[in-house]
């Protein structure tokens, strides 16, 4: 006994809290199978009764989670793509070409200390990076990805977004002001300013869209899109379309609007006294924007899902289901038969190749053969695969094109930003307004 | 000023200039106290840094400066700051983001190389110069052998004298480049300073080949130069001088070209031609004030008489002159390094001298035009084989002097494109 | 060597020099009292044939028996440097009026020779340590500095063995570098 005690005397905090709690969901996850064997169809009934509920609380989570697989690729992307333009590598350690390492780098910002400043105010200091982050994950919440697959489709859903995505300063400026750090809050109120200041001509350059569009809906102006890529409404809101985007680059706080964070002049602005997971939060909210604001601008000026041009209706008339037992011998040779017949022209063409290395050669091809078709059948017989792959194509180009500022692009004087939103982009959007509105006025009666 | 960290003792404190102070006086305390000083702790408990230094005011400017106007804070930039080029700290009074005044706090690199170089021999000095400026090391080295050669009334051979002035000239690119670059990572550019890290890897390559160092060649002797050039360095040389000059120009069409860029520089920091010449300017950022002065014409030294080149100059006195006229600098150098190739002649490079060097007691002043200005070295000698006085004279520590003239007014992103074109190198500036 | 500007200095400044008129290489030497820096730094910078425009360095020198303070100037009028040596200041009361009238920039080259040698310019309205800490004591590159005698005194004081035990009070007067260069 007295050893069990000495070993548990050597743990750490967290090492008990661990060995208690460990076997205590052991139970109690115990418990909870009982349970739904017991009373599972009960349970059924239940969801099948909410399902608007359910089907609420799964796109929720859904969005929630996507964010970290998608800054985890725009991260890696940023580091790749800007080691390109400076005639680096980037990086190549973790994975193939280092794929995995903006995964490593949001372990690593799981691993490290999570440090308070003496003089901050703790619990908005430990705040400030939840309300940024959860700001760019709502936003999420009314983007159409493809046919379908959406989380809400709000009437008012532009709204909403800005609404919403302008909750995200308070995060920043919460987190300048509560770090007790000079730079912090500069970094703080210079985004405060910033954001304030873009929010108006970001909102404005839309409004000649939405005079065209007649409706707040993402999922409807992107319906209304649809054709071929000269009905985007970026070929009719060309003006709106260039302040929209410059404007979304200062929201995001990107390249070379990105004084919030300035490493030069403010060190690190409000990011400055942030470490470990709460750093990573503010890091992340900052990719997940650029994700959102990359999307927002295909949905609403480059047609969204929509392919640039109306694809030919392709969709086979094979439902696999009716091929009845036949598809279960299907499944299982076809994958030996298909290897088989790609592993021979190895085998026999190549004297030095061994057998099994034939035989390995050909069934990647074959998996490769099979991805493919199956993408191919996916994409023509489901509108939300079509849907998905022409919205991600479009998003990332967008990404891309911010990464590419932020290679190119030193960064603007805090006068200079402010200057040219209030004198050149607002005006301009106005302007635009303007033009549309008579256009509309002009060519419709 | 009402901060605790910030009170004044009394006025007769000891260490008010004119009286100096002894050790054993009581009413001296030192800076460095333990954690329970109640000076350097707040009564809660929480420990916050204050830049107001934590003993009475030395002097009117110092009392000036610490005392905060309506609305005003400080901000303290340093030691660890990303644009400070190295490790300085500058106390800025802001109001808003703008600069009211600011003080810089130097000191964090000083070696005591000075000292140092009265306790070594003539030879040793010359290792002791590289760590100064150390992206330019040669042009430290240099004023220190002319210096010494002075003293001794050494005759330098003419091919060591072409070979210091090739290496020299490359050694001025190499450091332009760095400037450039860093111009541009300053003011939030990522890209351009790799670009500029193309060619200047290629020249401390080439002067590796030569001396052995990338950084801190040690290459200069006195009477002349430490070996002579070789194969592997001709032979490269040649094959990047017949692209240095595109390649440098094209990587610098991002910057030059660059709306955002031109913008933040142009117009900020300016300095006017007699304020230049007060503040004791020199080297391009006096040239960018419209003064034409260049020691390679000014005060000729070396074998700068027999050699073609003009002294660009701008009239600006802008950071944006600034940058511009370091790149027409390296086009000078480029022609300068193609005249030495030329006319190189055959014979020693280094004059035949004693191991043991002892000058006879006398002052000797040399200054040679570096990529930064004017690096002066003046040696006393009294007769043994170490300096008695050695006095290291660096451009940068001038120009960062300048900082209260060409900062208030402007904002804190404004200091960073002035701090990035006066290029500053805080080992010369600390000695 | 310019023997123009000999000639000229001599005519111009013969009454306040303290010492020979010295020319080697390309540099020429004007040894006057302290009292007279701001006078003939003045007239070497107005004046229209001299217009000695550019301080090139200012340097304080120890030369073990009093502290000298020198000014190097450049000018166009003449291929030389100029030395100006303020000689003969006292060094246990060393005071030069400052040139920062003259010159700007001066100042932080004062506040160098006031960190390194004590020598107090009078006028300089920013005078104080500017490598050293502010806290520092010792003047360091004055002939009599003694490094442990220095760290004995230091915030750190005695921590070294070597520092307890051998630590001379001060300098010995025999052991102090001299020169009449």
């Amino acid at each position: 006994m007295s050893s069990l005690g000495r070993a548990w005397g050597h743990l750490t905090l967290p090492g008990k809290i661990v060995f208690t709690v460990v076997p205590l969901l052991a139970v109690l996850s115990a418990g909870l199978v009982a349970t739904i064997v017991l009373f599972g169809g009960a349970a059924w009934d239940l969801v099948q009764s909410n399902l608007d509920f359910v089907r609420f609380l799964a796109a929720a989570t859904i969005t929630l989670v996507i964010t970290i697989p998608v800054a985890f690729v725009i991260i890696y992307m940023e580091l790749k793509v800007i080691a390109f333009m400076n005639l680096r590598v980037g990086p190549d350690r973790v994975g193939p070409a280092g794929a995995v390492q903006s995964v490593v780098h949001g372990l690593k910002v799981l691993t490290k200390e999570d440090f308070t400043p003496t003089g901050a105010d703790p619990v908005v200091f430990t705040w400030a990076p939840v309300v940024t982050y959860g700001a760019a994950v709502m936003t999420l919440l009314v983007l159409p990805f493809a046919p379908g697959l959406y989380g809400q489709d709000f009437n008012i859903g532009l709204l909403y977004f800005f609404a919403v995505g302008g909750l995200g300063v308070v995060g920043l400026l919460m987190g300048g002001w509560s770090s007790y750090n000079k730079y912090s809050l500069l970094g703080g109120l210079r985004s405060a300013a910033q954001i304030v200041s873009y929010e108006i001509p970001l909102t404005l350059s839309v409004v000649g869209l939405l005079i065209l569009a007649g409706t707040m809906s993402l999922n409807q102006i992107v319906q209304q899109q649809s054709g071929w890529f000269t009905d985007w409404f970026v070929f009719r809101q060309p003006l709106g379309f260039v302040i929209f985007f410059i404007a979304a680059t200062a929201e995001g706080n990107r390249t070379p609007f990105d004084l919030s964070e300035a490493d030069s002049e403010i060190v690190a602005g409000f990011a400055t006294e942030y470490s470990g997971m709460r750093f990573g939060f503010f890091f992340f909210a900052e990719y997940v924007n650029v994700f959102i604001l990359s999307a927002l601008t295909v949905v609403l000026f480059l047609g969204g899902w929509n392919a640039p041009f109306p694809f030919p209706d392709l969709s086979l008339a094979l439902d696999p289901g009716s091929l009845g037992i036949p598809l279960l011998f299907l499944i299982a040779l076809v994958p030996v038969i298909g290897t088989l017949v790609l592993a021979a022209p190895f085998y026999l063409l190549r004297s030095s190749m061994r057998w099994w290395v034939a035989l390995i050669v050909g069934f990647v091809l074959f998996n490769v053969v099979a991805g493919g078709l199956t993408f191919a059948w996916a994409y023509v017989s489901f509108d939300w695969v079509a849907g998905l792959v022409w919205f991600m194509a479009k998003t990332f180009g967008f990404v891309f094109l911010f990464v590419w500022m932020r290679g190119t692009l030193p960064r603007v004087r805090i006068d200079q930003l402010m200057g040219f939103a209030w004198k050149w982009l607002l005006p301009a959007a106005l302007l635009n307004l303007f033009a549309t509105a008579a256009a509309v006025v002009v060519v419709g009666s | 000023m009402t901060t605790k960290t910030g009170q004044h003792p009394s006025a007769d404190d000891p260490r008010v200039i004119g009286q100096h102070p002894s050790a054993d006086d009581p009413r001296f305390i030192g800076l460095h106290q333990s954690a329970d000083d109640p000076r350097v702790m707040l009564d809660d408990g929480v420990g916050v840094y204050e830049p107001v230094p934590p003993y009475p005011p030395r002097t009117e400017r110092e009392a000036e400066f610490y005392t905060l106007g309506e609305g005003e804070m400080f901000l303290n930039a340093g030691p660890h700051h990303p644009a400070t080029h190295g490790v300085l700290r500058v106390v800025m009074k802001l109001d808003g983001e703008r600069i009211v005044d600011l003080d810089p706090v130097l000191g964090y690199l000083h070696r005591g190389v000075e000292k140092l170089c009265e306790n070594a021999d003539l030879h040793q000095t010359i290792a002791y110069m590289d760590p100064l400026e150390y992206v330019s090391s040669l042009f430290c080295e240099w004023p220190a052998v002319m210096a010494y050669e002075k003293l001794l009334d050494v005759k330098v051979p003419p091919r060591a004298e072409y070979i210091r002035v090739l290496t020299g000239e490359l050694n001025r690119i190499s450091s332009h480049l760095l400037a450039m670059g860093f111009h541009a990572l300053d003011l939030g550019g990522i890209t351009p300073i790799l670009y500029s890290f193309i060619e200047r890897d290629e020249i401390v390559d080439l002067l590796a080949s030569i001396t052995g160092q990338r950084m801190l060649f040690n290459y200069f002797r006195i009477g002349g130069v430490n070996g002579d050039l070789n194969h592997d360095f001709m032979s490269r040389l040649g094959d990047w001088m017949s692209r240095a000059g595109s390649e440098v120009m094209s990587n610098t069409t991002l910057l030059n070209e660059n709306e955002v860029f031109v913008r933040r520089n142009r117009g900020v920091g300016v300095m006017d031609r007699e304020t230049a010449l007060g503040m004791c300017w020199t080297g391009p950022n006096l040239r960018a004030s419209g003064v034409p002065f260049d020691l390679r014409r000014a005060h000729p030294y070396s074998v700068y008489p027999e050699l073609d080149f003009d002294i660009p100059t701008r009239s600006e006195g802008d950071s944006l002159a600034r940058y511009l006229l370091r790149i027409d600098e390296v086009k000078q150098s480029l022609r300068i390094i193609d005249q030495c190739l030329h006319q190189m002649p055959d014979g020693p490079v280094t004059a035949k001298l004693p191991r043991l060097l002892r000058p006879r007691p006398g002052r000797a002043f040399a200054a040679v035009e570096g990529p930064r200005g004017e690096y002066g070295i003046y040696a006393i000698s009294d007769g043994t084989d170490q300096p008695f006085r050695f006095r290291i004279h660096d451009p940068s520590f001038l120009h960062l002097q300048s900082f209260n003239v060409l900062a208030p007014g402007g904002l804190i992103a404004d200091w960073m494109a002035i701090n990035a074109s006066l290029d500053p190198i805080m080992g010369g500036i600390d000695k | 060597m310019d023997r123009a500007l000999r000639t000229r200095l001599e005519a111009r400044f013969g009454d306040v020099l303290t010492g020979p008129l010295r020319q080697r290489h390309d540099e020429t030497e004007l040894r006057i009292a302290p009292k007279d820096v701001p006078d003939v730094l003045r007239s070497l910078h107005d004046e229209p044939d001299l217009r000695f425009e550019l301080l090139a360095d200012l340097a304080g020198v120890d030369t073990g028996e009093h502290m000298q303070v020198v000014y190097h100037l450049w000018s166009e009028t003449t291929a030389d440097w100029l030395r100006v040596i303020a000689d003969g200041i006292p060094r246990d009361e060393p005071r030069v009026p400052s040139i920062t009238f003259l010159w700007k920039g001066a100042e932080w080259l004062e506040r160098e020779a006031y960190d390194m040698f004590g020598i107090v310019f009078e006028g300089n309205r920013d005078l104080r340590r500017i490598f050293m800490p502010p806290d520092y004591l010792s003047f360091p590159l004055r002939k009599d500095f003694l490094l442990p005698d220095d760290a004995a005194r230091s915030p750190g004081e005695g921590a070294r063995q070597m520092e307890r035990a051998n630590a001379p009070l001060a300098t010995p007067a025999g052991s102090i570098r001299r020169t009449k260069a």
